[in-house]
C-alpha cells in the first residue's frame, strides 16, 4: 500500500484513504485542507534530513512530518 | 466605542491591512497579565481589533483555540458592529475555507460581515482577473477588492466599510444561540472549493515562484548553507551594524553630560548627575541600537517568509531533543524577548513539546542580556578584525554566548523530554506547517516595529534602572561623600554579601550589580556604571569598559559573569508569563532555582579554572 510518504519529488498522487487511527480533529483538518479521498496532491520535495515532506495541496504548500504522511494512503495519478 | 473586528487565515495580509486602516496608531498588548496578543487601533469612530489568524474553526493548536474562543466572544458582544474577513485573493480556496466558516458563524449570531479581497495587485500581476461582483453575489456578502500594499481600492473600502458598519446587527437571543448545536462546516468547505475553482487563479501559477526559491532554500546542501549563513549574519550584524549607532548615542550622552555638569559646577548635584544619571542610565541607553538591529533582522526574516522554511529545516534535528520544528520560531524570537516568544509557543502542535519549548525559552539570550554581554565582551575580548572587517572577534564571542545558550536549551530539552513531564495521550499532534510565499518585507510596519521595540525596552527597564541607580548612588554617597564608596552604607552592605561572590572571583560591587539585576538584567550595567563612576576619579562616563579593565577584572571571573547571565532566569516578567502559560507555580519555581544553581556553578567553574 503506497502512502504519501512514499511519493517522490515531482510526483502527483491521489488520496485514497486516511488511516482511521488519526485523531479525529487532525483528520478533519486534513480533509478541510484538501486531503480528502480523491484529492490530488503534488509532492514537491523532501525536506532536508528526510525529516519532512513538502507538498502542494489545493493552493497552499505545506510541510508534513513522516509520522502523519505515513498515515495517508495514496495512489499514483 | 463600537468595534470592528478583523479576521482571516494566517499570511493573508491581515496585519498590513490593519496597519493601513489604523495608520499604525495601534497598541500592542503583549506584556504580562494580557493573555492574548490582540492589536487594537482607532479606525474613524470605531475601534478596530486584529484577531489572531486561524485556518479553520475546528482547532488544532492552542493559538487557534484562543483565536476561535475570542471570535466567539466577539460574536456575542453587543459592541461588535462589523466583521471584516480578510481573504488572500491569490489563494481563494484556503482563504474562503476559513472565511465561509466565519460567515456561517456571523450569520448565526446576526452580525454583518464583509470580505476584503486582499493582494489584488498580485492577482493582476499573474494576469488574472476576479469577477468581484459575481463573487459577492455567490457569497451573499459585500466583497471589496483591495491591496494593502499598493493601497489600490483602500479609500473606497474605508468608505464602504464605514457604511456597512452602520447597518444594525440583527437582534438575537444570545442564550438561545449558545444552546444550538455546534455548526457542521462541511457545506462551507465544499462551497469554498467550488468558488475557488470558479474565480481563483490556478495554484500552479501562484506557487511557481515560491517553488523555484524553495528548490534552493530547502535542498540538503544549499538549504543548509543558507540557513547557517542567515543565522551567522543575524548574530554578527547585531555587533557590526549597531556599532556606529552605539558610538553616536555614546557621543550624544557624553556631550549632554559635560554640558550639564558645566552648568551646575562641582558639588553634590554634579556628582549625582554624573554618576547616577549619566553613568547609570546613560550606559544602558547605549545598547538600544543593538536591540533595534536585532528586531529589524528578525522582523525581516519573518516578513520574507523564510522563518517557516527555517522551522522545516530544523524539524528533524529538533525532534531528537524532544522538540518540534515549530519550536524554532519561538526560540528565535526569544533572542529579542522571552515574553512574546513564550506566547508564540502556542502554535506548537503538541502540548508536551510546547511545554518543553516554553521552559527552555529563557535560556535564549534575550535583548536584555545584550548590554551585559556587550560590556563584558568589550572588557575581555580584543577588538580584532579578520577578512577585511567582516568577521570581528568580539562578534564571534557574542555568537559563542548565544550559541552556549542554545546548546544549554537543547540539553535541558533532552532531559525534560526523557522525563515523564505532561505525558498525556493528546501529546501527539502532527507537525503540519504552511510555507507562505516569499515576499519582500514592507518597510513601513517594519520600521514601526523597530522603533516600538526600542521604546518598549526603554520604558520597561528605564524606570527600574533609574530607581536602582538612584538607590545605589544614595547608599554609596553617604555618609562619607564623594570618593568614599568603600566606607559608605552600600560598601558596608556589600561586604556582607561578599562571601557569596568570592568563589566566583568577584568583589562586592559586582555582587550588588548581579543581585540588583534580578529585577531586570539590564540593571547590571546601570548599577555597575554608577558604582564605577563613584569609585573612579575618571569623569569619562563613556569608558565603563575601560574602567572595569583598569580595575583588573580577571578573564575567568568575567567569563563566569557572562555564563551566569546566559543561564540564570533573572526576569520577573518572564516568570509571570511562564506561570500564566503553564499554570504551575511549582514548575516555574523549580525552573528559577534550577537555572540559578546551574548558573552559579558554571560561573564558579569559570572563575576557578580559566
Ligand atoms: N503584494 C502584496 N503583498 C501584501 C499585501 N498585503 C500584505 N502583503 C504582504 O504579505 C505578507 C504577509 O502579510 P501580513 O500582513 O503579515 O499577513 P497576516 O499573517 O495575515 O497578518 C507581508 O510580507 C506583506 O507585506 C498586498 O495587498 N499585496
Amino acid at each position: 500500500m503506497m502512502t504519501l510518504w512514499d511519493a517522490s519529488g515531482g510526483q502527483t498522487v491521489m488520496v485514497t484513504s486516511l488511516d482511521p487511527a488519526i485523531d479525529l480533529s487532525v483528520s478533519s483538518r486534513l480533509r478541510e485542507m484538501g486531503l480528502d479521498c480523491g484529492d490530488p496532491v503534488l509532492c514537491l520535495r523532501r525536506g532536508p534530513f528526510q525529516g519532512t515532506l513538502v507538498v502542494a495541496i489545493a493552493d497552499c504548500v505545506y510541510s508534513l512530518e513522516q509520522h502523519i504522511a505515513r498515515k495517508i494512503q495514496v495512489k499514483p495519478l | 466605542m463600537k468595534r470592528i473586528i478583523l479576521v482571516g487565515k494566517p499570511n493573508s495580509g491581515k496585519s498590513l491591512l490593519f496597519n493601513q486602516l489604523t495608520g499604525l496608531r495601534q497598541k500592542v498588548a503583549n506584556f504580562p497579565g494580557v493573555t492574548v496578543e490582540l492589536k487594537s487601533g482607532k479606525f474613524e469612530q470605531y475601534q478596530l481589533i486584529d484577531f489572531p489568524g486561524a485556518y479553520s474553526m475546528s482547532t488544532l493548536t492552542r493559538d487557534e483555540e484562543i483565536a476561535v474562543e475570542k471570535i466567539n466572544q466577539a460574536l456575542l458582544d453587543q459592541q461588535t458592529a462589523l466583521i471584516i474577513c480578510n481573504l488572500d485573493a491569490t489563494r481563494l480556496q484556503s482563504s474562503l475555507m476559513f472565511g465561509m466558516q466565519m460567515q456561517a458563524m456571523a450569520q448565526r449570531y446576526g452580525k454583518p460581515m464583509v470580505f476584503a479581497l486582499n493582494m489584488i495587485d498580485e492577482v493582476a500581476r499573474f494576469g488574472h482577473q476576479i469577477d468581484v461582483a459575481a463573487l459577492s453575489k455567490d457569497l451573499g456578502a459585500p466583497v471589496y477588492a483591495i491591496s494593502a500594499k499598493t493601497l489600490e481600492g483602500i479609500a473606497e473600502f474605508k468608505t464602504a466599510v464605514l457604511q456597512d458598519a452602520e447597518q444594525a446587527a440583527t437582534e438575537i437571543n444570545a442564550e438561545d444561540t449558545a444552546a444550538l448545536p455546534a455548526l457542521d462546516f462541511s457545506e462551507q468547505v465544499k462551497q469554498s472549493r467550488l468558488l475557488a475553482a470558479k474565480y481563483g487563479i490556478q495554484s500552479t501559477v501562484v506557487l511557481k515562484h515560491q517553488n523555484a526559491i524553495d528548490s534552493f532554500m530547502l535542498s540538503n546542501l544549499s538549504g543548509g548553507i543558507a540557513f547557517l549563513l542567515v543565522m551567522f549574519l543575524l548574530f554578527q550584524s547585531i555587533f557590526t551594524f549597531a556599532t556606529p549607532l552605539m558610538d553616536a548615542v555614546e557621543t550624544v550622552i557624553g556631550s549632554i553630560a559635560s554640558f550639564v555638569t558645566d552648568l551646575t559646577g562641582p558639588g553634590m548635584l554634579a556628582d549625582f548627575l554624573n554618576d547616577a544619571i549619566f553613568g547609570g542610565l546613560g550606559s544602558f541607553l547605549v545598547f538600544v541600537p543593538q536591540i533595534m538591529v536585532l528586531t529589524l533582522i528578525i522582523g525581516m526574516l519573518e516578513d520574507s517568509g523564510y522563518l517557516a522554511r527555517a522551522a522545516l529545516i530544523c524539524h528533524k534535528p529538533l525532534s531528537y531533543f524532544g522538540l518540534s520544528g515549530r519550536s524554532f520560531i519561538p526560540f528565535l524570537s526569544a533572542h529579542a524577548c522571552a515574553i512574546p516568544a513564550i506566547m508564540a509557543a502556542r502554535t506548537i502542535e503538541s502540548p508536551r513539546k510546547r511545554l518543553i519549548t516554553m521552559l527552555t525559552i529563557p535560556l535564549m539570550s534575550c535583548s536584555a542580556r545584550l548590554p551585559v554581554y556587550a560590556l563584558l565582551v568589550a572588557v575581555l575580548i580584543p577588538d580584532t578584525r579578520y577578512l577585511g572587517g567582516l568577521v570581528n572577534l568580539q562578534g564571534v564571542a557574542f555568537f559563542g554566548l548565544y550559541f552556549f545558550g542554545i546548546v544549554t536549551a537543547l540539553l535541558v530539552s533532552l532531559v525534560l523530554s526523557r522525563s515523564s513531564l505532561n505525558d498525556d495521550a493528546k501529546s501527539d499532534m502532527p507537525f503540519i506547517l504552511e510555507l507562505p510565499t516569499y515576499r519582500l518585507p514592507h518597510w513601513k510596519p517594519l520600521i514601526h516595529r523597530v522603533t516600538n521595540s526600542a521604546k518598549q525596552f526603554v520604558y520597561r527597564a528605564g524606570p527600574v534602572i533609574f530607581m536602582v541607580s538612584l538607590g545605589i548612588w544614595v547608599l554609596g554617597y553617604f555618609p562619607t561623600g564623594a570618593g568614599g564608596l568603600q566606607d559608605s552604607y552600600l560598601g558596608m552592605m556589600g561586604h556582607w554579601i561578599e562571601p557569596l561572590f568570592a568563589p566566583l572571583g568577584l568583589d562586592w560591587r559586582y555582587g550588588v550589580a548581579i543581585l540588583m539585576s534580578f529585577l531586570a538584567r539590564e540593571v547590571f550595567v546601570g548599577a555597575l556604571g554608577t558604582l564605577f563612576g563613584m569609585d573612579g576619579a575618571d569623569e569619562n562616563i563613556a569608558g565603563l569598559a575601560a574602567n572595569i579593565q583598569a580595575d583588573g577584572l580577571t578573564f575567568g571571573a568575567g567569563m563566569g559573569i557572562l555564563l551566569f547571565y546566559v543561564v540564570a532566569l533573572q526576569c520577573v516578567a518572564t516568570v509571570a508569563t511562564l506561570k500564566a502559560e503553564t499554570g504551575s507555580t511549582k514548575l516555574v519555581t523549580g525552573l528559577v532555582i534550577g537555572y540559578g544553581a546551574l548558573a552559579y556553578l558554571l560561573a564558579m567553574l569559570c572563575a576557578q579554572l580559566l
